[in-house]
Parts: C-alpha cells; sequence; structure tokens
C-alpha cells in the first residue's frame, strides 16, 4: 500500500473525511467481493416475508370497498415472473397511453417509438390503445426532488388518472375498463405501485382519498378503482420483443455491443414487482431493457457498475448538477467505454436516459472525455426495425453521439438529417405526418 | 436553532407518519445501504447513519441532519433494495422532508429555491417540466449541440408525430378540466400550504394562476350550456 507521505491514515468512508484506501485493484476485488455477491445475484429469500399486495385487493373488492380494473382476456394478457416468482399478468392490448413528463418534454422519441412499434405490429389506435390530454403526471419526480406532496396527494393523483383510463373508452364507445392503463414512466410505475401498497394497507387513507375522488366525480358507484396491476411499458415491450424481432425487424444489429442501465425505480422500488427472467442474464437481473436487446440479436455487454443509479437525484439534477454529471460520468458513462467498449448503453426510464445522455459533454471540463450514445430501449427496437431516426425516433433531441449509432447500424444519418429538414418546411406548411388519428387525442373535456 | 422541545416535536412527527414503520424495522448497523448509496460517494451523507440516529431516537442529531444531509439523498432507493432488515432509509429520508417543510425549516427554504421552476410547472399545469424549460441557455453544462437538429421550437414540436406532444410550454397538452381537477387536490392534500411555507412569492404567483384558470373553465362550462339551450 503506498502513502508517499507517511501521514497517518484515518478510515476510509464518505463526505469530507473521505480518504482514499490505496488498495491495489487485487486487494479493491478480495474487500469487496461479498457485497458484489449480494448485490450480482437474484436474492429471492425474503420472498417468504413478503405480503403480494395483489392478494388483499381481491378481499377489498369482496367486501365491496373498491373496484378492481381487471386485466381481461380482451387485453390478451401474458402471463411472466417477477424477482420472488410471483406471476404477473402484462395487458399487450387495449392500452391507456399514461405519458413522462420527462420523455415527452425531453425525449420525444420514447413514446413515439413506442407508438409506431404498435402501429407496425397492427394496434389499431382507439381500439388497441389511447393516447389522450385527459392525463396529469404522476407528480412523483417533484415529490422526490422537493419533499412538497405527501401520500395523499400522490394517491389522488394515482386514482384519479387511473379513474380516467377506466372511463376513456366511453367516448369511443367502449365498456369501462377498455383500456387498460399503460405507465410510461419508471418513477411513475414505483410510485404508483407504492402508493397502491399504501391505499390497500391504509383504511384511513382510502377514506381520505375517497373524499377527494368524490369531489372530482372520479369513483366508480362510490367506489375507488384500483388496477389488477401497474405495467411499465418495458413490461409491454419485453413480452413482446420476440415480436417485434420475427415480425419487425429488418436491421441485423449482431454487431452492436450494447450495454444496459436499469432504471432504479423498476427494480428497487417496490421490487418484488420487477420482471425476472431465467433466460435473461441467468435470470438474476431485471429482464427488461436486456430482453429486447437479446431478442433483436445485439451483444449484450455485462460491467461491473450495472447496479448503480444514474446520478438523476430528482433535485440534483436541477439544482446540484455537479453531483449528477460526476456521477454518471464516473460511473456508468466512463465504464461503459472503458470496460465494456459497448457501442451504447440502453435505458427504460426518463431521468436515466436524460441524465446519462445530457452530461458528457461537460466532462472534458475535468478531463473525463468519454462520450456515448444513450437511447431507450424501444428507440432501438424501432431503428433496427427500419423507424426513421429523425421523424419517428425523434433523436435529433439527445445530446450524445446517437448518429454513430445509426450509422453503425448502416443507416446515414446525413440522408435521414436531409429528409427531416426537407420535412420541416412541410410541417411549416401544415403538412404533418401523425402516427394517430389527432382527433382520438382530445377527450371530452376542454 | 431549535430548542430541544421543537426538535422533540420534530421527531415526533417523523415518528407518526403512518409510513414509518414500514420503513423502519431494525438495524444491524451492517452498511451495506451506504455501500451501495450514489450519494454517500459525493456527499457527507449515510443511509445507515440517518437509520440509526432514528433508531436510537437521538433527537439533536435527528435536527441536525435534517438541516443538509437529507438532501443529498438521491431517492433511488438502492438502500431500501438492499437492507437486509428491509428498511428504507430512502423512505426515512422523504418523510423527514416532508416534516422539514412543515415546520417551515430555512435549510429546507435555501435548498428549495433552485427547484422553484419545477414546482410552478408542476402546480399549475400539472406536469413537471416542459420544452421551453430544456432549452441550452438553462443548462450551458450540457454543452453547446444539445439538439442535432437547429430551428424554431414550436416547429420543431410540431414534428413530432404525436397530436399530444405537439407543446412548448408543457410536455403534452393537459385538458384544463384536467388541471382544474389537480387544483383541487393540491388544495385537499394540503399541497398548497406547504408551498405557501416554503416559498411565499411562489404560492402567489400561483394562486393568480388557479383563479385565472378556474375562471376560464367556469367560462367554458358556461359555454357549453348555452350551446346545449340554444341547440
Amino acid at each position: 500500500m503506498s502513502n508517499p507521505t507517511n501521514e497517518p491514515r484515518g478510515i476510509a468512508g464518505h463526505g469530507a473525511f473521505f480518504q482514499p484506501t490505496d488498495l491495489s485493484p487485487e486487494q479493491a476485488e478480495k474487500a469487496t467481493e461479498w457485497v458484489r455477491k449480494q448485490v450480482d445475484r437474484r436474492t429471492v429469500d425474503l420472498g417468504e416475508r413478503m405480503d403480494d399486495v395483489r392478494d388483499h385487493m381481491w378481499e377489498l373488492e369482496k367486501d365491496g370497498e373498491i373496484i378492481v380494473h381487471r386485466i381481461t382476456d380482451a387485453h390478451k394478457p401474458v402471463i411472466v415472473k417477477t424477482l420472488f416468482g410471483w406471476d404477473k399478468k402484462i395487458p399487450t392490448s387495449q392500452l391507456w397511453h399514461h405519458k413522462s413528463c420527462g420523455q415527452c418534454g425531453n425525449i420525444p422519441g420514447y413514446p413515439t417509438s413506442l407508438l409506431w412499434t404498435m402501429n407496425g405490429l397492427g394496434m389499431v389506435p382507439g381500439k388497441d390503445y389511447l393516447d389522450e390530454t385527459d392525463q396529469t403526471s404522476c407528480t412523483a419526480w417533484n415529490y422526490h426532488g422537493s419533499g412538497i406532496g405527501n401520500v395523499e396527494s400522490l394517491a389522488a393523483v394515482f386514482l384519479r388518472n387511473f379513474h380516467q383510463a377506466y372511463v376513456s373508452g366511453k367516448r369511443l364507445g367502449h365498456d369501462a375498463g377498455h383500456f387498460f392503463p399503460l405507465v410510461h414512466c419508471a418513477t411513475s410505475f414505483g410510485n404508483y405501485k407504492e402508493i397502491r401498497k399504501y391505499l390497500v394497507e391504509s383504511a384511513p387513507l382510502r377514506e381520505r382519498v375517497k373524499k377527494i375522488l368524490a369531489k372530482l366525480g372520479r369513483l366508480v358507484d362510490g367506489k375507488i378503482v384500483i388496477p389488477e396491476e401497474v405495467v411499465h411499458y418495458s413490461d409491454w415491450v419485453h413480452v413482446m420483443r420476440n415480436d417485434i424481432a420475427s415480425k419487425l425487424q429488418k436491421i441485423d444489429v449482431s454487431n452492436m455491443r450494447v450495454t444496459v442501465h436499469m432504471a432504479c425505480h423498476y427494480s428497487k422500488m417496490v421490487h418484488e414487482d420487477a420482471i425476472y427472467d431465467p433466460e435473461v442474464l441467468g435470470g438474476n437481473r431485471a429482464a427488461t431493457g436486456t430482453g429486447i436487446a437479446q431478442a433483436l440479436g445485439a451483444q449484450v455487454i455485462d460491467y461491473s457498475t450495472w447496479y448503480d443509479c444514474c446520478g438523476f437525484g430528482f433535485r440534483h439534477i436541477i439544482s446540484e448538477r455537479e453531483f449528477t454529471r460526476s456521477f454518471t460520468i464516473d460511473r456508468k458513462i466512463k465504464v461503459a467505454r472503458e470496460e465494456a467498449n459497448a457501442d451504447m448503453m440502453l435505458g427504460i426510464d426518463t431521468g436515466c436516459v436524460t441524465t446519462m445522455d445530457k452530461n458528457q459533454w461537460i466532462g472534458k471540463a475535468h478531463e473525463q472525455s468519454y462520450t456515448m450514445p444513450i437511447m431507450a430501449d424501444i428507440q432501438f427496437a424501432a431503428l433496427a426495425c427500419g423507424a426513421d431516426p429523425l421523424k419517428i425516433v425523434q433523436l435529433q433531441w439527445h445530446a450524445s453521439p446517437c448518429e454513430d449509432v445509426v450509422e453503425k447500424m448502416g443507416i446515414s444519418w446525413a440522408d435521414a438529417k436531409k429528409r427531416f429538414e426537407a420535412y420541416l418546411e412541410e410541417v411549416k406548411a401544415g403538412k404533418i405526418e401523425y402516427l394517430y388519428d389527432p382527433k382520438l387525442a382530445a377527450s371530452a373535456a376542454a | 436553532m431549535a430548542t430541544y422541545a421543537e426538535m422533540v416535536e420534530i421527531y415526533e412527527d417523523i415518528k407518526s407518519d403512518f409510513r414509518y414503520d414500514h420503513e423502519l424495522n431494525g438495524c444491524l448497523n451492517c452498511g451495506i445501504c451506504t455501500a451501495t448509496c450514489p450519494s454517500a460517494q459525493f456527499y457527507d451523507y449515510s443511509p445507515r447513519e440517518i437509520v440509526q440516529l432514528l433508531w436510537t431516537e437521538n433527537v439533536e442529531q435527528i435536527y441536525d441532519a435534517m438541516q443538509e444531509k437529507i438532501w443529498a439523498c438521491a431517492q433511488c432507493m438502492t438502500c431500501a433494495a438492499r437492507c437486509p432488515f428491509k428498511n428504507s432509509p430512502g423512505g426515512l429520508v422523504a418523510i423527514m422532508r416532508e416534516v422539514a417543510i412543515k415546520h417551515g425549516m430555512q435549510s429546507a427554504k435555501d435548498v428549495l429555491r433552485p427547484f422553484g421552476r419545477v414546482m410552478l410547472k408542476l402546480i399549475t399545469t400539472g406536469n413537471q417540466l416542459s420544452p421551453d424549460m430544456i432549452q441550452p441557455d438553462h443548462f450551458p453544462d450540457w454543452g453547446p449541440n444539445i439538439q442535432k437538429v437547429s430551428g424554431d421550437l414550436k416547429i420543431l414540436r410540431k414534428a413530432i408525430p404525436m397530436k399530444t406532444l405537439q407543446t412548448t410550454d408543457t410536455a403534452w397538452e393537459v385538458s384544463l378540466k384536467t388541471s382544474v381537477e389537480m387544483y383541487t387536490i393540491w388544495e385537499m392534500t394540503g399541497v398548497l400550504k406547504q408551498l405557501e411555507t416554503m416559498d411565499e412569492n411562489l404560492y402567489d404567483v400561483i394562486e393568480d394562476f388557479i383563479e385565472e384558470k378556474r375562471e376560464e373553465y367556469a367560462d367554458w362550462l358556461e359555454e357549453q350550456e348555452d350551446n346545449k339551450e340554444d341547440a
């Protein structure tokens, strides 16, 4: 162990007291072996100590307390296994797109690629899916960032939005429950599941929130509506991965080295609900994101910091960006570049893609010039299926060098950009192409 | 500096949150939470310390941790997923932040001031950010080329093939009725009161905005009624 100044060393720790341990790579490997064993393998032993909230939901429904928005055969469900080996039903049709404010505001190619893929699989807008204006964000980004908000407000927002999903089909002539919510954002996904648990467990919370929902006119037969499952878009992509690859894929991506960043709020919040699949990374890690990359035939490259968060931090990306960018460069971008020599990093969430995509250029200020194309799993899938990189996949909004991925896939970025610039002239003249009839978007209200 | 009695009151508020018993079950001091915590690598912050302070009911140190440390947490919940006791240090931090706001702690006001733009957007529109907030001027550290095609933001947004996304001041088009419903939720759950405690100026701006939107919605409803009668 080197200590050239011979100064006494305090204990290594964190914050102001931190001092490098100066361990050799071999010593560091040995010192962290136990932690890695814990982190790298799925643990199932806690399963018996955990209740399945869905069992309690059925009891509450039986007691006349709530209505469960069911996933029926019409939703064409696929059953998958979660962390503890529990079954989870993923609806594949009749979906209500619950959009993400970060995706729509900043990475619009995320939802457009998803809808484009659905259209490609023959799903009919207005019948097999709906994108409408009557929805709010989950408000959980703000809550996790600021502490403004509370369980009651988060629960009221959850039930309001999911009630709207339940009744949304009526204006198109469908029965209640026709459209089932598909949640685009992982923070919304984690937050809604956490809140669902609290609602099922706490009668006083249900009572308080019911009053709010009554005032909004969002009860059904005087009851709150709770979904049978909370479903993330990446769950849908995962169960559809083989269909996407076999029916839509046009470009061979076997030359692409892909790393995957798993969103914390997908796999660490209410983690018992995350999909695990023995065919994906030995079933030791959450399967979404990786599963579609494998199905498309890309080379999935493992890397040592796969478990780390991206550094988003909710508040930090806005007002303490030095943390966000340092963490994402040190623990994600640099590792994906140096250790995995990857062509790209795929994300399955809003904040992660934003954080890793935007915080690369600033590394130059600290001689950390690492670059890595960042995009969502569904954007990569859409590219492999022949979607236009700008018009559909909307990669023009990304700061990272996504054009390198496009070029390596054999698509000319320069030509695509030219086409898009020509299209912008048409847009100016009012000739806009849509993925669905825009009239479907307007809800009955103002 | 708070009195000891005030510190006890703050601790009791934390403890009385109904989530508290979910989030704190014991502590072995194993430190796996801190070992996997991103914030612990950059701040004087340790989720293990937060759990220990609460577990040992150390009211003075809890108060001290609420000045700065709780705001270092990135809320990734890695700690919660890893804890052998099924504690959620991140969840405990969320409760402590709410209590800091309830008590109008100056440290919370200082920390949240730069977050005002997001709160304004969220409370007034139901969206948490919008395309016009993510412009190069606001984020110079994202570099000079944060977009690969330059041009008028409105036109670039119109070129997104989803009707709901062709907006610039919200992430998606939110119907007026939806926004008005949100305002009711904020009022009935005490969120506007939280906001008033934290930032009176921001609260005033938001209140005016809400009033205006509600009037607009009332006019729209009246118009619908008139149309019905005419028909």
